[in-house]
């Protein structure tokens, strides 16, 4: 009898165990997925993309100008940090431009992107390709940062997903590297949408914005005659035409201008370092150099909307910010980041077309160049003559013009590099002296973790 | 309700049963004293009546169940409610024993009386006394493990507003630190040490039986890194006991979240008899303990325009350079003020609290019921908490077999903060020492400027920002107990923790330098814990004097939190703060909801012998959603034994020896505090592209994922010496942990920083005392409590993949490295500063071979690898913030109604890191300093120990460099407590009905010996492993209390 009750008691235990096993002890995130739960639906695969977009607002938000202008001439700094190590180009593996973590959270994103979004479109359709296409053109945008800011990089071209994969991966030869960039970016060329119809233009990639950026990697690689045809494509793209000079300082300010190709879109949350690094009022990380505002020509319409010319230092730059704003704290900003325009491949094109050469080509260069120095007010040069006595080539005066025109847009430094003028310019003002200084140092936490890396050769 | 206790569970007659077979993993164990009073009918003697009442010496309250034996015979009986007996005894010269568990026995001869009253002594000892042990009770005497016990005495006549700080020096091994000052912040709880690198390192707290939610309950909006405490939300008042496991052998029971011990909070509980009503009143005053010295106005001016000078000295500047702004001008009507911020910012503070409880109840049912309202002010201005508690706890005995009852409780806390925690502008307790004296609190018109030169006003900032954190808690638990055979009982019980919490923040355009730039944000949690738990009791006697005892359970635990919340900016006026007057609702959506369940089985068996060879086993098995499907389940064994060696008959010799007893166990606990998802990896929602929502794999997943496993050896001995008049517990142990769970570090290429892994050892040696005496037991009583605890911890072994030049860097001022303890910081070493500029004879430079070299008036760091250059390669370990030992001392003394107590606390040998004093003597723009700054060097040939300061630090003398310039010694003594107190004579107040009135005077926290020279020694500003660094918390308070205690 009272074994009886002990029976009931053990059994109702058992049961209560018995149908407990089975899933209590399952526990699927509710606010996330399991690495293994996403990227199944159309939605997932949407939101893959934009997450690779929001590792890039990272990667842009002050090393757009680190590595882009930091270690060239139209820039000069009153502080002592990272600005001054750049500038007198006393680079360490400690400098926080030195460190590709952003930059390979990207490519991780879109690697995962690309491995996946295939599966949810099974049927091979426009919507997977033109997602697969911006997750490409994202990828190719991080190698190429990658690649002109440290050379040889380690090359993922696949998702982490399991604890077996090798994790200590050494570096590829750049050339391999810029080949799957430009791959991508043909890709995305072909399968982008050609536009949002909304200011999604502007900050997601379509079929012009990867011409762009393609044009960007022939010039880098000197591929002229594929610049050419590239930037064409560009340029015929009803989606751009220039601003008009009143409009010029707005493109900054304000964002999403017909004239804006590729821009890394930030918000009054999603913000970057813009006001830190130039419109602090009285301690902005840099100030317009002499040099550089010793080179604008007389009447150039835009010195106005670029910084402060009243004769008091520091001069804040203005060209983000706005005209006038002059604010002691350094809150984040929320102006968009402009990496291409249409001024920027027009210019690029003309380099190009004279880099090629033949009277054609010539005349299609100086014409480019002149649309832009018309636009800031300036004498067109009636010949290459004109430019040859003002600037001493006709390459030479395209590249001021884009030093003024893309003044402290982050493409300075590899405007220098490319053209292979870096050491000339910058020796007389930093002591570069060594082709092997031109690339940035492996950060020091990159090599602890991983003994398969070796650091570059300059600063071994 | 000890005593009740043992009437209802053990005060039967309980015969030896068959074995009952169980079956399976059920391994049935268990611990409970068995009380065998085997009555055998009485003999054909001549008999008469002797009837009595027995009543306790101490407070004349009647005792019921008192057992009446006649010496010699097992002719017994038990007193009623009231306290009365009647008993047959033989003619002749009968001895009647009276015995009661709590007091000690008396032995009367009848002689000739009929009548006899009998005053029972409670017994000086606790030998007696019933501890609560995981899933059950058990005797103190019969412990085979290390467990303290903290009684309601310890805590209901102070006024304690909550229920870990009545830990604090009470139990040894167990090292409580206030994480700051403000009321209802958030308490550090370490017991033997740190056993865990990346998990939690806080005990399992279990409130009658319903384990609590403890970890999460930080701020929502994650300024403030004090967090909450997890235990303000229960009223000290209602606390019957707490015990602390600190073995194995104690906490294997609790499995995979025991590693770091285990506190078991027992409720009062009602007890049979009428209507017990208590009611407590205290009222107190609090001030800030210490001020600390900043610079005045025109030490200010100087020490600013030093800066300048010295930044022009190291760059050989020939005009010199002027300062930006009007600071200096002690003309401008915006910089003439001469302000002691912290006079403004501190005060006097009140608090009060009342509290009403209600117990009593029949055999059928029994009732305890409380409530209580505490209104505390901070001594910050503008900080405040209120907190209303209510709690019932019921028992019903159903049938002779089945008895049913619940604990509900709630709490409504209301914690008006302060934002005084992290660094930076919006810090408050750092920002009042930094913020120039000479900035004005209103403008020449009258009206107030709540923003300045890039700092805002802490007055603004303290009484025009929101800071609300609102608690509604409810704890409930309703049980079965089932006495399916005499000897073998069940109990079911299903319990919930709901925590609704919700955080409001609003920062009015006043405060702020954009103009109409307004910002709040509202967050809400709730956490709902479930748990259901089922467990058999069996309990028997073989032969002779051997006991058995066996348990055996299963339990299921589900845990989830909701997060909600929502941020908005450019509210259209700072009079309406709800989010719906946000003009923009920013991107800083927040919902999330997070999910943990658990299941284990667990079983304990335990063998006695006359309670003089004692054994118990434990397992557990513990399933968890945490980790991979391949290592869900984990198994906690242990094992542990006793011998009574008082009870040989070696022992006899030894007069003095009343109780002896040696303790060894050894067992392995657990520790899943990880991330819920991290074994499978995750995708998180939130990697937005402006408005557009995006998803990105932020987890690696790692399949293999299993639990950190503790294994602990302890020693134990208890000694009770000269008739119980001295009391000695002390425990040696070991607690190994190994199979860390730790996010290593891995390339970045991977797209991921870290993964988790099991990787690791870390290491616990150590030893507590607890020595309890009775010094004089006469009209005039003195009573002593001393116990101190030493732990030596060491991070064992850590793979080589994670260290960066041999230790991994812990936060900013710490590191973990092989060998080391857990809190060791690490920087650079000061050994004085250059007297002039050619004192540095080997021209050290900074940070590389072509670096400045330093200069008079610049520090002199201790160049380790002697390469004449101060780099991060001179950085060396600089101090421990674990210390040495920590206890208590307690003394109490009574003389007729008059009581005074005396609790000091000491810690010893940990150090500080003063991120506060760093910043405090670090001219950082135009910063206040301390008045050290007064012998700061001022020129060549100047021999100090204060640097010169210099605008901008270019050689990092000052800014952010982790050295032992800030490493101070926080040990200390604490008067803690000292507690007057007056009963009123029960001759006066019976006649008002009034069965005790009791009133006293408290001082808390009264004395601090320190050599620390920050606001108190006892801070810890961030809750983890990175312990004992003052970010400029908000300060403990000296405080005095009046109070009333009134019994009806």
């Amino acid at each position: 009898m009272k074994l009886n009750y002990i029976k009931t008691a053990m059994t109702v235990i058992l049961l209560l165990q018995v149908t407990a096993c089975t899933d209590i002890l399952d526990k699927d995130p509710v606010s996330s997925f399991s690495a293994s739960g996403f990227y199944k639906t159309t939605a997932d695969a949407q939101a893959g993309v934009y997450g690779i977009y929001d590792a890039a607002q990272s990667v842009f938000r002050l090393n757009f100008c680190y590595w882009g202008e930091g270690r060239a001439d139209n820039v000069q700094t009153a502080q002592t940090g990272e600005s001054l190590t750049l500038l007198s180009n006393n680079l360490n593996n400690t400098a926080s431009s030195a460190d590709w973590t952003a930059l390979y959270t990207m490519v991780s994103r879109a690697n995962y992107a690309i491995r996946y979004i295939p599966d949810v479109y099974e049927d091979d359709n426009a919507t997977g390709r033109q997602l697969l296409g911006q997750a490409r053109a994202l990828r190719a945008l991080a190698y190429f940062y990658l690649v002109r800011v440290w050379g040889d990089v380690p090359f993922i071209t696949e998702p982490y997903t399991s604890i077996e994969q090798d994790i200590f991966i050494s570096r590829t030869d750049k050339e391999t590297v810029l080949d799957l960039v430009e791959e991508d970016l043909e890709y995305a060329a072909e399968n982008c949408v050609d536009k949002f119809n909304s200011n999604n233009d502007r900050i997601m990639f379509t079929k012009g914005s990867a011409n762009a950026l393609l044009t960007h990697v022939y010039m880098w690689r000197h591929k002229y005659p594929e610049a050419v045809t590239t930037s064409d494509l560009v340029l015929e793209n009803p989606l751009y035409s220039l601003v008009g000079i009143a409009d010029w300082g707005k493109m900054f300010s304000a964002s999403y201008s017909k004239e804006s190709i590729f821009e890394v879109g930030y918000n009054d949350t999603e913000t970057n370092g813009l006001r830190t690094l130039y419109a602090v009022g009285s301690y902005a990380i840099y100030t317009p150099s002499e040099k550089w505002k010793a080179s604008i020509e007389e009447g150039d319409l835009r010195e106005d909307f670029v910084y402060d010319t009243i004769p008091v230092d520091p001069k804040a730059i203005w060209k983000y910010l706005g005209r006038g704003e002059s604010d002691e704290v350094s809150t984040p900003a929320k102006q968009n980041i402009i990496l291409i325009r249409l001024a920027d491949i027009m210019l690029l094109r003309a380099e190009a077309l004279n880099k090629i050469g033949g009277a054609a080509n010539k005349d299609e260069a100086l014409s480019l160049l002149n649309t832009i120095r018309t636009r800031a007010g300036l004498t067109p040069f009636d010949a290459e003559a004109d430019a040859i006595a003002m600037y001493g080539d006709l390459e030479s005066a395209i590249l001021h013009e884009r030093s003024v025109e893309l003044c402290f847009e982050g493409h300075r430094w590899f405007d220098l590099v490319r053209t292979g003028k870096a050491i000339s310019t910058m020796g007389p003002i930093n002591g570069l002296s060594n082709e092997a200084n031109l690339v940035w140092p492996i950060h020091q936490n990159a090599l602890n973790k991983n003994p398969n890396l070796v650091q570059n050769s300059f600063y071994q | 309700m000890k005593k009740r206790q043992l009437n209802v569970l053990f005060h039967q007659e309980i015969r030896w049963k068959k074995p009952v077979l169980l079956t399976g993993f059920m391994i049935m164990i268990s611990a409970l004293m068995i009380f065998s009073a085997e009555a055998s009918s009485s003999l054909g003697f001549q008999q008469r009546t002797v009837t009595g009442k027995v009543t306790d010496a101490t407070t004349g309250e009647a005792l019921p169940g008192v057992t009446i034996v006649i010496k010699g015979t097992t002719t017994g009986v038990a007193s009623d409610l009231d306290g009365s007996f009647t008993i047959d005894v033989p003619s002749g010269s009968t001895i009647l024993q009276f015995t009661s568990v709590g007091y000690a026995s008396q032995e009367i001869t009848v002689g000739s009386r009929s009548v006899i009253d009998v005053a029972l002594q409670s017994d000086v000892t606790m030998i007696e006394e019933l501890v609560v042990i995981g899933y059950g009770f058990k005797k103190k005497r019969d412990l085979t493990g290390s467990i303290s016990s903290i009684s309601a005495s310890n805590i209901e006549d102070t006024p304690v507003k909550d229920v870990l700080s009545a830990l604090q020096g009470r139990a040894p091994g167990v090292v409580v630190t206030a994480n700051s000052g403000a009321p209802g912040a958030g308490i550090t709880v370490r017991v033997r040490g740190y056993s865990s690198l990346n998990s939690g390192n806080d005990p399992l707290y279990v409130l009658d039986g319903v384990p609590l939610e403890s970890n999460t309950l930080s701020s929502l909006n994650g300024y403030d890194m004090h967090g909450l405490n997890p235990l303000a939300d229960i009223n000290p008042g209602d606390i019957e006991s707490i015990e602390v496991l600190k073995d194995a052998a104690s906490t294997a029971i609790y499995g995979s979240r025991a590693a770091n011990g285990v506190v078991l909070i027992t409720t009062k509980r009602g007890k049979e008899g009428k209507a017990k009503v208590s009611l407590n009143y205290f009222s107190g005053v609090s001030e800030i303990t210490r001020h600390l010295g900043v610079l005045n106005a025109q030490q200010w001016r100087q020490i600013i325009l030093d800066t300048y000078k010295n930044l022009d000295r190291y760059n050989n500047a020939t005009t010199p350079t002027e300062p930006h702004w009007t600071a200096v001008d002690s003309l401008n009507p915006m910089n003439n003020g001469d302000v002691d911020w912290q006079s403004v910012m501190y005060r006097k503070a009140w608090q009060h609290q009342v509290d009403l409880g209600v117990q009593g109840g029949n055999e059928a049912a029994r009732y305890a019921f409380s409530t209580s309202y505490l209104d505390q002010d901070g001594i910050f201005l503008a900080s405040n908490y209120k907190r209303i508690t209510s709690r019932l706890n019921t028992d019903f005995k159903v049938s002779d077999r089945v008895t049913i009852g619940q604990n509900v409780s709630f709490t409504n806390g209301r914690n008006n903060r302060i934002n005084a925690g992290g660094t930076g502008n919006l810090s408050l307790v750092q920002s009042i020492l930094v913020r120039p004296p000479v900035y004005s609190l209103t403008y020449p018109d009258g009206s107030p400027i709540n923003y300045f030169n890039g700092k805002r006003n802490p007055v603004g900032m303290a009484e025009e920002c929101t800071h609300l954190n609102v608690t509604n808690r409810i704890i409930g638990n309703q049980y079965l107990e089932y006495n399916i055979l005499e000897n073998l009982m069940f109990r079911t019980s299903v319990s919930i923790d709901f925590i609704s919490m919700k955080e409001d923040e609003f920062y009015p355009t006043t405060v702020d330098y954009r103009a109409g730039y307004n910002w709040g944000a509202v967050r809400a949690r709730t956490n709902m814990t479930w748990a259901n738990e089922n467990y058999l009791t069996y309990n028997t006697s073989v032969g002779d004097g051997h006991d058995l005892g066996a348990m055996a359970g299963f339990s299921m635990q589900n845990w989830k939190m909701e997060t909600t919340g929502l941020d908005g900016l450019y509210f259209a006026s700072d009079n309406v703060r709800t989010l719906n007057g946000a003009g923009t609702i920013s991107n800083q959506a927040v919902n999330r909801t997070d999910e943990h369940s658990m299941m284990s089985f667990f079983g304990r068996l335990s063998y006695n012998y006359k309670g003089r060879y004692l054994a118990e086993v434990n397992l557990r098995a513990d399933g968890s959603s945490r980790f991979g499907a391949e290592n869900r389940f984990g198994y906690f064994p242990s094992a542990s034994a006793a011998w009574r060696f008082s009870d040989e008959s070696f022992a006899d010799g030894l007069g003095f020896l009343t109780d002896g007893k040696i303790r060894v166990s050894i067992g392995q606990t657990g520790n899943e505090a990880i991330p819920n998802y991290v074994s499978g990896g995750e995708f998180a929602i939130g990697t937005n592209y402006l408005t557009n929502s995006g998803a990105a794999p932020t987890v690696m997943p790692n399949q293999g994922l299993r639990w950190e496993v503790t294994t602990q050896y302890n020693l134990g001995i208890d000694l009770a010496m000269f008739n119980n008049r001295v009391n000695f517990v002390g425990d040696f142990y070991i607690k190994n942990t190994s199979d860390l769970l730790f996010a290593v570090p891995i390339p970045e290429t991977t797209g991921f920083g870290y993964i988790t892994r099991n990787i690791g050892d870390i290491s616990n040696k150590g030893m507590e005392f607890a020595l309890n005496t009775h010094n004089i037991n006469r009209e005039f009583q003195w009573s002593s409590s001393f116990n101190i605890g030493f732990n030596r911890n060491k991070v064992v072994d850590l793979p080589d993949e994670v260290l960066t030049n041999g230790y991994i860097q812990n936060g900013t001022y710490h590191i973990l490295m092989e060998g080391q303890p857990i809190g060791t910081f690490y920087g650079w070493k000061f050994l004085g500063v250059y007297s002039r500029d050619e004192d540095n004879v080997n021209q050290v430079r900074f940070g590389s071979a072509t670096g400045q070299p330093f200069i008079g008036g610049d520090p002199i760091w201790d160049d380790v690898n002697n390469d004449n250059v101060i780099n991060d390669e001179d950085k060396q370990i600089i101090g421990d913030a674990q210390p040495l030992f920590a206890g208590g001392f307690g003394n109490d003394f009574s003389y007729k109604n008059f009581g005074l107590n005396i609790f000091l606390q000491f810690c010893y040998g940990n150090d500080i890191y003063s991120h506060l004093n760093n910043m405090r003597n670090w001219v950082f723009a135009y910063n206040n300093v301390s008045t050290d700054a007064l012998n700061r060097w001022r020129e060549q040939g100047d021999v100090t120990d204060y640097p010169a300061p210099v605008r901008n630090d270019p050689k990092r003398n000052e800014y952010l460099r982790v050295s032992d310039r800030w490493v101070e010694d926080g040990s200390y003594m604490r008067l803690k407590n000292v507690t007057f107190s007056y009963t009123v004579p029960k001759s006066i107040t019976d006649r008002a009905g009034i069965s005790r009135v009791r009133a006293y005077v408290t001082g808390e926290n009264l004395l601090t010996f320190t050599h620390y020279t920050g606001y108190d020694p006892e801070v810890n500003s961030y809750s983890g492993l990175q312990v004992g660094v003052d970010e400029g918390a908000y300060p403990q308070s000296r405080t005095v209390v009046f109070g009333l205690n009134v019994e009806f």
